[in-house]
């Protein structure tokens, strides 16, 4: 067994106490969790759709996304995810997957069998309203995500997705205030917003042109987070992040 | 305190998903709520405010919508007798989204507490509300793609072809002709289109022989075609789950 300061559950467990307080023993449950690590290329599947889901990622490190496709084989991404993130809370319970998980980047994942897990969420009472807070707020932002790609032109849209990813990876100190990496590419980003590459190639160059952004390789500084947050229509009221500040711990 | 009848729908699909106990069964029949009537277009739950109830429907079809800065609205979700409209209220704080009447409306209001309370003490019942909102979640996800990967006719497909298989599936109606509580105008803000778009491709739907739509009612004449037209899959509804 790890030491505590060792466990990379510490990280799950971090993010988890955003949104909900938890006990000693809670988090001592949570930690004592089995889990097997796991090294993934980019790319590198963790589910596939039609998989029975009978384990549950958390990233630890690397960025992962989740997408599906159409009969076509046309593929549209549903969400992007940041170190500590749990990847399959949302097949929690459900006998077998309708997407696909797969990494952006190359990564680490701990993978956790899901008997013990949905054992552990019924059982502690904080911890099963985290991870029900955490899915909450993930269904939140596929809302969020169809009113995107729905109702806005692709000059929000992707302005509103970069917003987004800086804005979580900012709440959860993964990357100071502005300048990111991100992690996609251009099909990618397409694939996120239901555009095509060459219209994000010709989206992402206007926000430069017009000083909205720098790009450097596959870094991005946003050179004005109101403009950006004007042009991406984006108020971060759907990630519902400063809610649970302070909510404390049932004992 | 009102009748256990109304109930039944929501008690009969979680005795389906998860093994529910008799004291499962009366904790949800002792739970406090109450019987509203809503008109048609009414706002059940309205964006930016606290939440303080969940909203469980009886009689009438609703939906979920929001609205982006410039007023135009996108249809997140539409919703059927017996399914809860906002079970996230019971968590989050505030509503990150509009719930409006689709068609004249009742349903039962429950109090935040009073949910809170019947989920800790019943793990059946915790169990179940987990896998409607987990259900719930892949029905975005699958929205997402409708508006982002799917032409103008396979959206409008998948459409009327969802709705009829979650109706089915709840046991609502058999077919082929289903209540159809949507406009022209609501169609094209569930679908991401114009109200003209959507217009013409329905009449096209119909020049095709696949479907018949009148004030209210929708005719699916030929399943086989609009679900393969709409590539329309179930396994996202986790009808079996």
């Amino acid at each position: 067994m790890d030491s505590p300061a060792e466990n990379p559950l510490e990280l799950l467990v971090r993010r988890l106490e955003t949104h909900q307080g938890l006990t000693p023993e809670d988090r001592k449950a949570v930690l004592n969790l089995p889990y097997k690590l796991r090294r993934l290329e980019a790319q590198g599947y963790t589910l596939r759709e039609g998989d029975r889901p009978d384990r549950c990622a958390v990233l630890l490190s690397g960025y992962a996304f989740r997408h599906k496709l159409t009969g076509e084989g046309a593929r549209q991404i549903l969400a992007i995810h940041i170190p500590g993130e749990a990847l399959d809370f949302q097949n929690m319970f459900l006998e077998e997957s309708d997407h696909n998980v797969q990494m952006l980047t190359r990564g680490l994942v701990a993978e956790i069998p899901r008997p013990p897990l949905e054992e552990l969420v019924l059982a502690y009472p904080n911890v099963g309203r985290a991870v029900l807070i955490f899915t909450l707020v993930e269904a939140s932002i596929f809302r969020e995500w169809t009113l995107n790609i729905g109702r806005r032109d692709s000059r929000s849209r992707i302005a509103h997705l970069l917003c987004e990813f800086a804005h979580r990876l900012t709440a959860h100190g993964i990357t100071p205030d502005g300048l990111y990496e991100l992690p996609m590419t251009q099909e990618q980003l397409a694939d996120a917003t239901g555009l095509t590459s060459v219209h994000v190639n010709r989206v992402l160059q206007g926000l430069q042109r017009e000083g909205l952004i720098e790009r450097e390789r596959r870094k991005i500084r946003f050179v004005s987070w109101e403009r950006m947050r004007d042009v991406g229509d984006f108020n971060p009221r759907y990630l519902h992040a400063s809610e649970f500040n302070g909510r404390t711990a049932i004992t | 305190m009102d009748d256990f009848s109304s109930l039944e729908p929501l008690y009969r699909r979680w005795q389906r998903r998860v093994a529910l106990s008799a004291e499962d069964k009366r904790a949800i029949a002792d739970m406090a709520w109450s019987r509203r009537v809503f008109a048609r277009d009414s706002y059940l739950v309205r964006e930016g405010e606290p939440t303080s109830v969940c909203t469980y429907l009886i009689h009438g079809f609703a939906f979920r919508q929001k609205l982006v800065s410039d007023g135009a609205r996108q249809i997140i979700s539409i919703h059927i007798p017996g399914e809860f409209l906002d079970l996230q209220n019971s968590l989050l704080d505030v509503a990150d989204h509009n719930v409006q009447c689709l068609t004249r409306c009742e349903v039962g209001v429950i109090h935040k507490s009073a949910l809170l309370e019947l989920l800790a003490s019943r793990p059946n019942v915790r169990r179940a509300m987990w896998l409607d909102s987990l259900i719930d979640s892949s029905i975005f996800r699958e929205w997402v793609v409708n508006v982002g990967r799917r032409d103008a006719r396979q959206r409008i497909s998948h459409l009327l072809c969802e709705l009829a298989s979650r109706l089915k599936s709840a046991g609502l109606e058999d077919g082929p002709i289903y209540d159809f509580p949507l406009t022209q105008e609501q169609i094209a803000d569930c679908t991401g289109l114009t109200a003209v778009h959507t217009n013409r491709t329905l009449q096209s739907l119909r020049r095709d022989g696949l479907i018949s739509l009148s004030a209210s009612k929708l005719s699916i004449l030929d399943w086989d075609g609009l679900s393969e037209l709409g590539d329309f899959n179930e396994r996202y509804l986790h009808h079996s789950a």
